[in-house]
């Protein structure tokens, strides 16, 4: 303690014994400074894994060329019904052929194509769902998890939505809207965003009574503060992971809906829709490949999604870091 | 503990009877056409009316409302009207029940056996061989979607031919105990991963500790470190969600039974949703729910009773 | 020791052979001639359970196939598609033509699931049956079938009579059974083979209450087989009643079928492995089928249904603005516009979706199905007008077009091109998806998008022909009819004039109503329905109001149900042959042969068979009756 300080307190000390220190945004900043960056660690340590470089490159080349298969030359329309010139009938199971890279399914339309067309749309669905999940999500668990006097009333209604079969609600949905993308899309939003909310409530009740921010709330840091600079870092990260992890649990989930019949309209190509279809003819050897293309594809972007978000959950946990 | 405990009862109950409440009303907003099924134009209207009067479909939604619970204070859970016409709930699913649960906890088992030993054995491999394959395993099951890989096993190992019979057979038959071991197997599989990557990761964080470095210290051998302290720490975590999903066992796999031909109670609810089986449709949602909830409820007092530390009446934890 | 004994058994044999023939028998000169075939016991797998056996009361063709085994009728089908006695011994009708009086066969009895003997079947059983199937608290699919005919039975179900003596139908003595009906129905016979008029014991239906049907325990047989296991969702056994009055015609001693969700997928697998006696053979998988040389020897064609589906044009659009209705409703009723679309599709190419190997086979070109009824030892499908539709095809591309360009030069200025056609379609399953693509695709591509723009529109399973043809929300839908008795008249029901259908009272055309304010169609079935006496002139003005519904294209007809593909060891043509009723679903007469029946085989069984039945119907015919 130097002179001056002393000095101070002294003079003080007749006032009163404590009082609140005004917040020096600076003195914090100098007390709390160190070259560790967070985001910087977190990145170095996820680009470091080879195999996260592989999934990373494999993933992006996935998403990109799903994106513009449609524009590059020599592509068909995925549900274009391709006719033979001889019969003048469809070209049904057509097995692949420089023509019909993926073969042709059950009513002659390019497997090739309508793969591609599927994996935009499920990878659509999933992204738009998780988006949802992360702001809705967020929202109600950040509620949830910090104004105490909810908290009994919202696990109460968050026991009371979770016991509802999600099968009704998407019945209902489905024969109010019709089968569609939009039904899809509204009917997972509907449900998706309730596990988010669990996780991050129960993550704030973890966090927010822990000793740093206990230790922060004394030094008079503003609650703005502490949540962008205490707790969100540390909530960005899992709830990227999170995001990450939510694409292949939607596709899953897409598969599991078309599997009891609540899917997608089967004119609207979808990795759930391939995957039933290929389903009906798995049973024959010659036509396996409708089932088997469709699922390496998915397998393909789910293992990665999986790898990445688990991958990202490791290198931004900054026990990690070093 | 008792007082904490009857209060964590009522809750249940007051959840229940939302749940219930709910769900009664969602389903009287399904059309009319799905009670009818396929006959539907060959009906006269007179003869539609009698059918909903049958089904106790005509009196206003209140009336039923009520009528419901009378008859489920008295213990009754009513009589299928469409699944199975005129057959009590209890008689459909007491038939169905016995093959969930058995396939069930013989999975819960499984997986508890191999997840648990696959992770500790990871844990301590960190980084080799088989810590790769292992997790390449758990990867591959947790991303993939279960209906994809179930298919395939079904498809190809169901293929496998010893002297020109196949091991095993497509479909379960009670009377054939090598049909009982596929769906075994599927149903753990995604046990086991969980399992495993849990175990994993907990005993990773766990050796580091500084309760393990003094155990080692004191010259406790690496069994008894494990047995005494790492395993029944890790015991306590599991506890709570343990209860729910042994209870849950009874509502079983849809993927799995549906492929295999096992008459359990997998999709039962999905089926029954479909056909608009109201009376069905109430009573699973009600065990479901109440099983459910009481199951996490149970997990707390187990929870409760592995680790001192943790006192309900305060616990302000996950639910 | 071994070689010893099998040297001896041949002349143990040959004594025992001489022995008997030494020792003088009664029979001996006489052998019973057993009609009883060799057989193999059936195992298959199904995919859809059923939900109760109470054959009173459910209308679901996979429900009454139990009761189909289990109890008798009255009267039966046989191969051939005659009827035979079966529970009755002989019948009268009154000269007028409304009652009818059936003998009882003695010493027919009902048992339990377990075998044991219960009660003799009496005239009495079918009043009590009645008398549960119009009690309106048991909610009977099929009442309106029996109180349709029956005198004053509509009166009883609708409480407007309480006396049930006053129904038509009385147990006259323990044998004689007596039906008077509310007017002189030609094709009556046929009626009592199905459902509501089969018998009931009714101290055993007080018994069992509001559990009869709802598991094999709760009802009686008196059929053929005994259902004496049923594990829902898992499996059902038969067992042979060996007590049946007919014993000597059931060949198969039993039946297994085993429950399976993924059934359709698994079965032919399970075929090849011999593990079930027959198996539906996919539409996807067929082609591979047919190119293996040992599997193509197994599959064989399944028979097609009574089920007629045909493309239907709405009349009545109430369908949202966005596919515009008032621009559909000025293009339906133009006649060339119809004619257009009814000769611009190519069904064959849609049919490809649901059989890609022989798709004429399902092919309809009338509203009624061939082989469905005959009159004077003619398909009634070849009777007047309909002869020229039944011996053509619709699809013609040259005509459509023609009919296109008048339809255009017509609708000039009056409506708007390209002319939005809704096309709601079920998105339950696939088939119905796949189809509507093509037939959008193929359309489009022939009659040109700046005239049609077909627009497919999905409908979830739930409710769905109540929010589609039902509502009138289509403009053209692949829309269904099965007959409820043998006869013409019930496949007039869906365009007579408070149909559900297509609503042709709504057109516009004023060459389609009469002065008296009903429509031509609707004089035309007017006139048919009265013909009650004179058969062949009956179904004449039958197909006559058929023939104008296709001459003026409301709808474009198109297939019959049933059909595919199977691989099974059942023997086809031996069943007993009905369109209508339970008879078609009994096993009666079967055999499971060693090995499946292969195309051609089938096509010679089949012809062999169609010879068989038209010199059957013939011999009927010059009968009498």
């Amino acid at each position: 303690m130097s002179q001056k300080e002393l000095q101070v307190i002294q003079a003080i000390e007749d006032e009163a014994l404590f009082t609140f220190a005004e917040f020096d945004p600076e003195a914090a900043e100098r007390v709390g400074y160190s070259d560790y960056s967070y985001w910087g660690s977190t990145l170095k340590i996820f680009f470091k894994n080879k195999t996260v470089i592989f999934f990373l490159i494999l993933m992006a080349s996935l998403i990109l060329f799903a994106t513009i298969q449609p524009y590059l030359p020599n592509q068909k329309s995925s549900t274009k019904i391709h006719v033979s010139p001889v019969t003048g009938h469809p070209l049904q199971n057509q097995e692949p052929s420089k023509e019909h890279w993926f073969g042709t399914n059950v009513i002659g339309q390019d497997l090739w194509a309508r793969i591609w067309s599927g994996t935009r749309t499920s990878l659509l669905i999933a992204i738009i769902v998780g988006i949802w999940e992360v702001c809705f999500g967020i929202f109600i668990g950040a509620i949830w998890g910090y104004v105490r006097q909810l908290d009994a009333f919202m696990t109460e209604a968050y026991n009371v939505i979770n016991n509802i079969p999600t099968t009704i609600l998407l019945m209902l949905l489905a024969y109010i809207l019709r089968p569609s993308f939009r039904t899809m899309v509204i009917a997972m939003c509907a449900t998706g965003w309730l596990g988010m909310a669990r996780f991050v409530r129960n993550q704030i009740v973890i966090i927010r009574d822990r000793e740093y921010n206990l230790a922060s709330r004394c030094l008079g840091t503003p609650t703005s503060r502490i949540i962008t600079k205490n707790l969100l870092p540390y909530l960005v990260s899992v709830i990227v992971m999170r995001i990450a992890l939510s694409i292949p649990g939607t596709i899953g989930w897409e598969v599991f809906l078309t599997y009891i019949g609540l899917g997608l309209p089967i004119d609207t190509p979808s990795l759930g829709n391939l995957l039933n279809e290929g389903r009906q003819v798995m049973m024959a050897p010659a036509l396996r490949y409708q089932l088997i293309f469709p699922a390496v594809v998915l397998s393909v972007i789910t293992i990665s999604f999986y790898v990445l978000g688990n991958a990202f959950a490791d290198a931004s946990d900054p026990r990690n870091h070093y | 503990m008792l007082k904490y405990s009857l209060k964590r009862l009522l809750q249940s109950l007051i959840t229940v009877f939302i749940v219930i409440t709910l769900v009664f009303l969602l389903m009287r907003l399904l059309p009319e056409e799905g009670y009818f099924g396929d006959g539907y134009d060959k009906l006269t209207p007179e003869q539609r009316e009698n059918i909903l009067r049958k089904f106790g479909l005509l009196d206003p939604w209140y009336v039923q409302l009520k009528n419901f619970y009378s008859s489920l204070l008295k213990g009754d859970l009513g009589k299928s009207i469409i699944y199975r016409p005129d057959v009590p709930v209890i008689d459909i699913i007491k038939l169905k029940i016995p093959y969930s649960m058995t396939f069930g906890l013989a999975a819960i088992a499984v997986s508890l056996l191999f997840g648990l030993s696959m992770g500790i054995h990871t844990a301590r491999n960190k980084g080799r061989f088989w810590d790769k394959i292992w997790s390449g395993y758990v990867v591959f099951i947790n991303a993939v979607p279960a209906a994809v890989y179930l298919l395939f096993i079904q498809l190809y190992i169901t293929g496998l031919k010893y002297k020109g019979r196949s091991i095993f057979p497509m479909l379960f038959n009670r009377h054939n105990p090598r049909s009982w071991i596929l769906p075994l197997i599927s149903m753990s599989l995604g046990g086991i991963a969980g399992y495993a990557l849990w175990m994993r990761r907990y005993m990773v964080d766990q050796l580091n500790q500084d309760y393990i470095r003094l155990a080692r210290a004191k010259g406790m051998s690496e069994k008894q470190i494990m047995v005494k302290h790492v395993m029944r720490n890790a015991f306590v975590p599991m506890a709570q969600y343990l209860p729910a999903s042994i209870l849950l066992t009874i509502s079983g796999s849809i993927y799995i039974e549906s492929l295999y031909s096992i008459p359990g109670m997998g999709g039962l609810l999905v089926d029954v949703i479909q056909r608009q089986d109201n009376v069905m449709v109430q009573a699973l949602v009600l065990i479901y729910s109440s099983l459910g909830i009481w199951g996490l409820f149970l997990g707390d007092l187990l929870m409760a009773i592995f680790d001192p530390r943790i006192r309900l009446e305060k616990k302000e934890g996950a639910r | 020791m071994k070689r010893v004994l099998k040297r001896l058994i041949p002349v143990l044999l040959m004594a025992v052979v001489l022995l008997a023939g030494c020792t003088p028998t009664e029979e001996s000169d006489t052998p019973p001639e057993s009609k009883l075939k060799e057989s193999g016991d059936v195992y298959n797998l199904y995919s859809g359970e059923i939900t109760t056996i109470n054959y009173l009361v459910t209308s679901t063709t996979a429900e009454f196939s139990v009761a189909a085994n289990a109890v008798d009728c009255l009267v039966e089908y046989d191969h051939l598609g005659i009827v035979r006695p079966a529970l009755a011994e002989s019948w009268e009708v009154s000269d007028d033509g409304l009652v009818w009086t059936f003998k009882i066969r003695e010493g027919v009895k009902w048992y339990t699931y377990q075998g044991e003997e219960y009660a003799d079947v009496t005239a009495q059983d079918w009043v009590d049956a009645a008398r549960y199937l119009l009690n309106p608290d048991n909610a009977s699919a099929t009442a309106n079938i029996f109180y349709s005919v029956v005198e004053n039975a509509e009166e009883y179900y609708n409480g407007e009579i309480d006396d049930f003596e006053q129904v038509g139908v009385k147990a006259r003595d323990t044998y004689t059974l007596e039906y008077t009906l509310k007017q002189p129905v030609p094709y009556f016979l046929s009626m009592l083979t199905y459902c509501p008029f089969m018998p009931a014991n009714g101290k055993f239906l007080e018994e069992v209450g509001d559990q009869f049907g709802t598991d094999h325990t709760n009802i009686l047989y008196c059929g053929a087989y005994i259902l004496t296991e049923w594990r829902h969702q898992d499996e059902r056994i038969y067992e042979k009643n060996e007590n049946y009055w007919d014993a000597d015609n059931i060949h198969i001693k039993k039946i297994v079928s085993r429950y399976n969700k993924e059934a359709s997928t698994l079965a032919p697998e399970m075929f090849l492995r011999g593990e079930i006696t027959g198996a539906t053979i996919p539409t996807a998988s067929l082609d591979e089928w047919m190119d293996d040389p040992e599997k193509s020897k197994m599959v064989r064609p399944a028979e097609t249904s009574f089920y007629s589906y045909w493309y239907t044009f709405n009349f009545d659009p109430h369908f949202p603005d966005e596919y515009e209705p008032e621009n559909w409703k000025i293009a339906v009723n133009n006649k060339n516009f119809r004619k257009a679309i009814f000769h611009g599709l190519d069904r064959i190419s849609a049919l490809l979706t649901l059989d890609p190997y022989e798709p004429e086979r399902m092919l309809s070109n009338t509203i009624s199905p061939k082989n469905f009824v005959a009159a004077g030892g003619k398909d009634y499908t070849m009777i007047g007008d309909l002869a020229k539709w039944t011996t053509g095809d619709s699809f013609d591309p040259d005509l459509a077009l023609e009919y296109r360009d008048n339809a255009k030069a017509e609708l000039e200025g009056k409506a708007k091109f390209p002319i939005k056609v809704m096309m709601p379609y079920n998105t339950s399953g696939t088939q119905w998806a796949n189809e509507a693509q093509v037939v959008e695709q193929q359309l489009e591509s022939l009659l040109g998008e700046d005239f049609i723009d077909i627009i497919p529109v999905g409908f979830p399973p739930t409710g769905f022909l109540n929010a589609t043809r039902r509502a009138g929300n289509y403009a053209l839908q692949n829309c269904n009819w099965g007959p409820d008795y043998a006869d013409p008249e019930t496949y007039t029901e869906p365009f007579y004039p408070d149909g559900t259908y297509n609503w042709p009272e709504k057109a516009t055309d004023p060459a389609y109503f009469l002065e008296d304010g009903r429509t031509v169609y609707q004089k035309m079935v007017d006139d048919a329905k009265a013909e009650v006496i004179d058969i062949e002139r009956r179904y004449e003005l039958f197909a006559a109001a058929e023939a104008y519904v296709i001459e003026e294209a409301w709808v474009i007809p198109f297939r019959v149900g049933g059909g595919g593909y199977v691989a099974t060891k059942l023997e086809p043509f031996a069943s007993p042959y009905a369109p209508f009723g339970v008879s078609s679903l009994q096993y009666k007469g079967q055999i499971v042969m060693e090995e499946p029946m292969g195309m051609e085989e089938y096509k010679a069984a089949q012809a062999k068979w169609e010879k068989d039945r038209t010199a059957a119907l013939e011999a009927e015919a010059a009968a009498g009756r």
